[in-house]
């Protein structure tokens, strides 16, 4: 069967029930989701046996635009999910569809931006807007649409911490609604108490479906084999990191960052060594991303000074040091093959650093192939091999986990500790069980200053939970 | 942003409609007329509506450099000779035939909001065979340059230069740079709209609606009648 | 791949996939283009050779999109809708007319061979190229009127005689033979990413 393939899935869910499909990648969930919103056989063929049952419509012989009335659907990429340029008319976007009236329409606009707290949002242009605030949008043009359905595949995948608190309080608000809920997520912590029933897919099969309680009460060890994540996330704690003793190699001397003019963060003084993993947290906008295109090199609109070993290194000295892991990592694969991406843009390549990086990486089977065909995380690997086959002692890593399952969350975390030994790493991410697993301390961006030096062990488990902000509702004071 | 919408209610605003027209005018002026004085009291026309629209400094500025070269035509161009004056000539004829739909055009286009455009061809019962194309590139345009930032980021960690020069200097290797990416994004973002349009049901045959209303008031046939004026007097002189 | 539900997926018209894809794909071509070209527009000697600098980038685009959108009427709709939005624009008519007839014909030459021949699809990619020049042949047509709008007395002797030198037909086939070979290099360039990469990514449906 191929990848993401399901078969003999017999499920049916009831007016009113949230449904957690889980499973590792390409284990099916998505393929349900697809089934249920029309998109196969509509939009993807392949070969199909069996019904799926939308109230009373068959989704198989229903046209997509009649299921869009019954159905809606929220996917993973905010980017690619909005169709015009301004709030309004894309919140506006499915009902125009459906052809409401025009002064329905501003009717329900406004109720949608009333009831999902979006105001701010209003009038303003989408390209502004951060990823959370672009999901928000998303979800109230279906919202607006007032389906009985709603599918949402891999939503938290972009998200930092406090949007995917707004995303449960959301789904809380349609459980309140009476509203049918199926959610296909790797990130299972924040819908232990929206859920209903927990469907494991494995290999396209439905292997298990639990009840919350059930879910929860499996031992770590048993929900680790079956490749989901965290349930609970007041289980997880920081791990002490061995302390490895290297003497300063990086030295970033009182730092001021400006864009088109403007003052963004000022006073970032910063000491790293080899060995080191440094977590970047932060809210978006608070120049997390600034910064660390200025340690590469790639933002020039600075003050202040950066050493590398006690020498003052300009633009194009770290530049050459750096290499930036993506968090889109089909930027910067530009190559025809995965070989060929290895040794790209080096004049003489060393043949056998490159064999030997592919093997360390396990990419030797997929040498031949192009990259674009890769998964999200053998994509990031190739990236990783590009970077130490051209030397690089400084890797900044932008969300690397995002939308991975806890299978290859732990291969990326095992691989960036091993990375480590001689490099120095920076890892900007929100997700706080990869935080506690592999980084050696954490630095918070936030109202123009940056707060450095948090160690990750188990004394500061309180101050890092406060600066990812992965306080659950229920803890948060209102 | 929010400050900026306020701000233009103050002003007077037009149907999308009626800038097409105008639009339309001024270039059938600008290509037609006989005199350059004609083109004069467009761009005076322009301005005016400019102005309205609260566009006031661009509409200053957009007229003083069409004075410039206008009094530069006048007292140089027409004394001179050679082959400058002849390669001057033609350019500039193009110039003034370009520069007063420019000049409106960019009034138009920063005073109307894309949907009010879409919502405008909408009206104008346009096949969504043109809608929907038309409003994917508006809404892509912006996408490209945020993929062009990436990309550059990603070129220079790979010691790649993202410049024309580099074009030059390392073709094969900056053409794969430039086009693999972008076109695998292009592929995958037109992909993924397309499924986000269809979960919400743009392929409904029932003609849509808008939630921008837009119709046609009592300064839009104000305003094209000035604009009329123009050419009818060019016709008559 | 049997089964009788695949019917509702190859619809034969454009889909709205189809559609989306040229949304996309028209904007890549336009700013492209712009890149290009701009250089040559903005420059008052260099202006005659806008296409062949708006020639330059856009063949990989324009090739890709054939790939990914073989039926008739592609070219032909994002002709119009780059012709609206000249039009919107400001830009001077005859471009907008340029590209249209441009892309309709470019349509109709790929189209003989069903927009799968590469050759042929170079071959439209050329005549496409030729959009942005239609301003510049409203000028050769008739240099005279032209200019005569601006200059009170008319032309100048001297400008009528440098029209009807030879070197200012030197200019029309610079701009016809460097448009055909850039437009022809673009579009080669294309084919040879098509095939090393974009068939090998898997990209084209």
């Amino acid at each position: 069967m191929a990848e993401g393939g399901v078969e003999n899935i017999n499920l049916s869910v009831n007016a009113g029930e949230c449904i957690l499909l889980c499973g590792r990648s390409g284990c099916g969930k998505t393929t349900i989701t697809k089934l249920i919103n029309g998109l196969i056989p509509h939009y993807f063929a392949g070969e199909l046996s069996g019904s799926v049952k939308v109230g009373s419509l068959d989704a198989f012989q229903t046209p997509m635009y009649q299921l869009a009335e019954k159905v809606g659907s929220v996917f993973q990429n905010p980017r690619t999910q909005f169709f015009n340029i301004d709030v309004d008319s894309e919140i506006a976007f499915g009902i125009e569809n459906e052809a409401v009236r025009p002064d329905e329409l501003h009717q329900r606009l406004d109720a949608t931006i009333d009831t999902l707290k979006i105001k701010p949002l209003q009038g303003r242009n989408i390209f502004e807007l951060s990823g959370g605030e672009k999901q928000k949008i998303a979800f109230a043009s279906v919202y607006a649409m007032n389906p009985d359905v709603y599918l949402l595949d891999e939503p938290s995948s972009n998200l930092d911490m406090a949007s995917i608190y707004d995303l449960k309080a959301y789904l809380q608000l349609l459980k309140q609604q009476r509203k049918t809920i199926l959610i296909a997520e790797h990130r299972l912590y924040y819908l232990m108490d929206v859920a209903d029933r927990i469907v494991y897919l494995s290999e396209g099969k439905i292997e298990a479906i639990h009840t919350p309680e059930s879910f929860c009460a499996l031992s770590g060890n048993t929900r680790k084999s079956m490749g989901l994540r965290a349930v609970d996330l007041r289980c997880v704690h920081p791990k002490d990191k061995p302390r490895r003793e290297h003497s300063v190699l990086l030295e970033v001397k009182d730092v001021a960052l400006h864009y088109k003019k403007r003052p963004i963060v000022k006073n970032i003084t910063l000491k790293a060594a080899k060995g080191e993993i440094i977590g970047v947290v932060g809210c978006n906008g608070t120049g997390k991303t600034t910064f660390l295109r200025t340690l590469c090199g790639l933002h020039k609109d600075y003050t202040g000074a950066f050493l590398w070993s006690g020498k003052q290194q300009n633009g194009k000295d770290r530049m050459k040091r750096s290499y930036m892991v993506m968090q889109d990592v089909n930027y910067e694969l530009f190559a025809d093959s995965v070989g060929a991406e290895c040794s790209f843009g080096i004049k003489n390549p060393d043949m056998e650093l490159v064999e030997k990086t592919l093997s360390e990486l396990e990419l030797i089977p997929f040498r031949e192939k192009h990259p674009n065909t890769l998964s999200g995380g053998q994509k990031q690997r190739v990236a990783v091999a590009v970077s130490m086959i051209c030397g690089k002692e400084l890797l900044v890593f932008d969300e690397p986990t995002s939308g991975l399952d806890f299978d290859s969350m732990q291969q990326v975390a095992a691989l960036i500790q091993k990375l480590a030994a001689d490099k120095i790493i920076f890892v900007v991410t929100h997700d706080y069980e990869f935080i506690c697993q592999v980084c050696s301390r954490i630095i918070h961006f936030g109202q123009g200053q940056m707060t450095g030096g948090i160690v990750v062990s188990e004394e500061n488990e309180k101050q890092i939970r406060e600066r990812i902000g992965a306080v659950d509702t229920l803890e948060r004071k209102d | 942003m929010t400050v900026t919408i306020e701000k233009k209610k103050q002003f007077i605003r037009f149907d999308p409609r009626t800038k097409i027209i105008l639009l339309v005018l001024s270039m059938i002026v600008a290509t037609t007329t006989p005199s350059l004085l004609y083109e004069c009291v467009l761009i005076l026309l322009i301005a005016g509506f400019g102005s309205v629209c609260g566009k006031v400094r661009y509409s200053l500025i957009g007229s003083a450099v069409f004075m410039a070269l206008y009094l530069s035509t006048v007292f140089y161009l027409e004394n001179s000779t050679g082959t400058m004056h002849t390669m001057f000539t033609a350019w500039l004829s193009l110039v003034f035939k370009v520069y007063p739909g420019g000049m409106l055009a960019g009034i138009a286009v920063s005073t109307t909001r894309v949907n009010e455009f879409l919502s405008a061809m909408n009206k104008a019962h346009i096949s969504r065979k043109i809608i929907i194309p038309l409003a994917v590139m508006l809404r892509y345009i912006p996408t490209i340059r945020e993929d062009w930032r990436y990309i550059k980021d990603a070129m220079r960690l790979r010691d790649v230069s993202p410049s024309i020069i580099g074009l030059f200097t390392h073709p094969g290797m900056t053409v794969e740079c430039l086009y693999s990416p972008l076109l695998m994004a292009a592929s995958k973002a037109a992909d993924e709209l397309a499924i986000a349009s269809v979960t919400r049901g743009i392929e409904n045959p029932k003609p849509r609606t808008c939630l921008i209303q837009i119709r046609f008031r009592i300064q839009d046939v104000l305003i094209i009648l000035c604009f009329l004026a123009v050419p009818v007097a060019s016709l008559c002189c | 791949m049997s089964n009788q539900l695949q019917t509702n997926t190859v619809k034969k018209g454009l889909t709205v996939k189809d559609l989306i894809i040229m949304g996309v794909f028209a904007a890549l071509l336009t700013v492209c283009s712009m890149i290009g070209g701009i250089f040559f527009a903005i420059t008052p000697t260099l202006t005659f050779y806008f296409s062949i600098g708006a020639a330059l980038l856009p063949g990989p685009v324009f090739l890709l999109l054939l790939a990914k959108v073989p039926k008739r009427g592609a070219l032909a709709i994002i002709g119009t809708i780059v012709a609206v939005l000249s039009l919107v624009l400001g830009m001077h008519w005859a471009m907008g007319l340029g590209g249209l007839i441009g892309s309709l014909l470019a349509d109709m030459v790929a189209g003989t061979k069903k927009y799968r021949s590469k050759k042929m699809n170079i071959l439209a990619y050329i005549v496409y190229s030729f959009g942005p020049t239609g301003t510049y042949f409203a000028y050769f047509i008739d240099p005279q009127t032209w200019a005569s709008t601006m200059l009170k007395k008319g032309t100048t002797e001297d400008y009528i005689n440098a029209m009807n030198n030879t070197a200012d037909w030197r200019v029309l086939v610079i701009m016809i033979v460097g448009t055909i070979l850039v437009a022809w290099l673009s579009g080669f360039i294309g084919s040879k990413l098509l095939k090393k990469q974009f068939e090998k990514a898997g990209i084209i449906a």
